[in-house]
């Protein structure tokens, strides 16, 4: 036990909060792959109390107050037996035996740990740097509590199968049991950080907060509860005392950005999406790809709405993923090819609406219009040329027969597999709309079947 | 790893070797976590301002949606073929 509690009394005194938490972490270092089975079995339930409270109180690194030696104790009997139930859950998975409720067990005694650190910390026995193991523990059991809700899942699936029972019905019992509680588990740390009075912020709970609520939009993004969410970021929009946000770790900063902005995106407010995302693409790791394609994958529908702006190949040829769901579409918006577009869509709409971004994206198809009859605005040339006028300042035809947009428009989604063929009066209404958009600038003469266009802005942003 | 400002704030810590910590307990089924849009965690906790820049920055990472008018003359042309086809 002595040797186990080694690299946890060394951080200690080196008061640092990351190195305890490795002493807490549920997964074996990459150096020590035994460590987790050594420390197990150093030990048994009978002395494993005893045993920790020696080693930390008869050891060479450390001095622990007697209330703190007394905290740790507590916390790393329950690690321990935690520990011993993620071990037993390995092996028996390793022997493909394992039984129906043993994840379960691994997050009920992850939990005990969780709280354990928790309580220690409201307490105040525990120092203030500490206060990372308590989110590393947090994030551990957001990851226990899913495993465990999928095994439940599965066994009731099971049971419900040779039972007879169908599918939709097993669904509607709480399949996120254990999850749920994380949330409510989570949430009480989130408060323990936001509500911290202690006015000495070198010591503060508060630098908590932001990892705190990441960790609960993670939980509530699971748990389809966007709602939630929003309460947290409201809660934190009305504190006054907490440090400046530039002060917080930067991935504190661009994890909580990321979530604003893609809790303003499901809400339509595209424009503080568009600020919150851009700030998290601003700062975020170069190495961590993965998290930049999350990003792009609201930053991009989001700006075609807000800026009319697409990404450029530049940018979508370093993430195969965008470049294979967004570059067909992008290229359609482009081209003013209809029905590109909607084949395009069509195409990745199941990975569109998982991500909860094809509805914004339909709204991509205005755009290609919006481009497709600014051409039949540039394909009717120039007035010509009158007395004084020169090539520079020569004007473009702005009366365009209705006849021209409906035959650009049937050209447009002439393509194979469109079976689209449009009314001149449905061609009507939908110029209608994009005026009304203002996309384009102008009126519709009914009388002279003509659109009569602005001479100048006909296409608002777009040069002409 | 480095562990960077441990002094001043509780947070200002590097993380751990923690690798996107799936626990080892579970590696057997491929975790579904990549699926879904969640936040990977990063492999450190604080960076300075001047390394979250992107190779190359973020010039030219966004362009106009309208194409630039150099095709426009075959379209115009194909247009009034169209447009001729209508009127006989």
């Amino acid at each position: 036990m002595q040797v186990a509690l080694e690299p946890f009394l060394r951080a200690h005194a080196a008061q640092q909060g990351w190195g305890i938490a490795d002493a807490l972490s549920p997964i074996a270092p990459h150096d020590n792959p035994g460590r987790l089975y050594e420390f197990y079995r150093s030990t048994n339930e009978h002395q494993v109390e005893n045993e920790v409270r020696n080693a930390l109180k008869y050891n060479n690194n450390s001095r622990l107050a007697p209330k703190e030696a007394a905290a740790w104790t507590e916390i790393f009997v329950g690690y321990w037996r935690a520990i011993g139930e993620i071990l037993r859950a390995e092996e028996a998975s390793n022997q493909g035996r394992l039984r129906d409720r043993q994840l379960v067990d691994v997050y009920e005694a992850w939990k005990e740990l969780t709280n354990q650190i928790v309580r220690q910390i409201s307490n105040g026995n525990l120092p203030p740097w500490s206060l990372i193991c308590m989110y590393h523990t947090a994030n551990y059991l957001r990851m226990f509590a899913i495993k465990a809700d999928e095994q439940l899942a599965k066994v009731k699936s099971n049971v419900a199968f040779s039972s007879g029972f169908q599918d939709d019905i097993v669904s509607t019992v709480a399949r996120n049991e254990k999850l749920e509680e994380t949330a409510r588990i989570l949430n009480k740390m989130f408060s323990l950080c936001l509500g911290d009075r202690n006015p000495d912020m070198g010591s503060s709970r508060k630098w908590g907060t932001y990892y705190m609520a990441n960790l609960q939009f993670k939980t509530y993004f699971k748990l389809k509860n966007i709602s939630l969410s929003r309460n947290i970021v409201r809660t934190i929009a009305v504190q006054t005392d907490l440090p400046p946000f530039e002060q917080f770790p930067t991935a504190h900063r661009v994890t909580y950005k990321y979530y604003v902005g893609v809790i303003a995106f499901l809400q339509e407010d595209y424009s503080k999406a568009e600020t919150c995302l851009t700030e998290a693409w601003d700062h975020c790791l170069p190495e961590s790809t993965r998290n930049q394609e999350l990003i792009l994958t609201y930053l991009i529908p989001c700006r075609l709405i807000t800026k009319h702006n697409i990404p450029s190949q530049t940018l979508l040829s370093s993430y195969p993923h965008l470049q294979r769901i967004f570059g067909p579409l992008v290229t359609c918006i482009k081209s003013g090819d209809l029905s590109g577009f909607d084949n395009a869509l069509a195409a990745a709409e199941d990975e569109f609406v998982k991500r909860r971004i094809y509805l914004t994206l339909e709204r991509g198809r205005d755009i290609a219009l919006r481009n497709l009859l600014r051409k039949v605005f540039l394909a009717g040339g120039y007035e010509e040329l009158k007395e004084g006028q020169t090539e520079a300042n020569r004007v473009r035809k702005t009366r365009i027969p209705l006849a021209h947009f409906a035959t650009a428009f049937r050209m447009g989604t002439g393509g194979e597999g469109s079976g689209q063929s449009l009314e001149d009066d449905e061609v009507e209404c939908m110029l209608a709309n994009m005026i009304y958009k203002g996309l384009m600038k102008g009126y519709i003469s009914r009388e002279y079947q003509m659109v009569v266009l602005n001479k100048k802005g006909a296409f608002p942003g777009t040069g002409v | 790893m480095s562990a960077q400002g441990t002094s001043t704030s509780t947070t200002k810590a590097a993380a751990s070797d923690n690798k996107n910590g799936e626990p080892a307990t579970e590696q057997k089924p491929a975790a579904p976590l990549e699926e879904d849009d969640e936040f990977e965690d990063f492999p450190l906790e604080d960076w300075p301002e001047e390394e979250s820049q992107l190779p190359g920055g973020n010039a030219h990472l966004w362009e106009e949606s309208w194409d630039d008018d150099d095709t426009n003359e075959e379209f115009a042309v194909q247009l009034r073929e169209e447009l001729k086809k209508l009127q006989k």
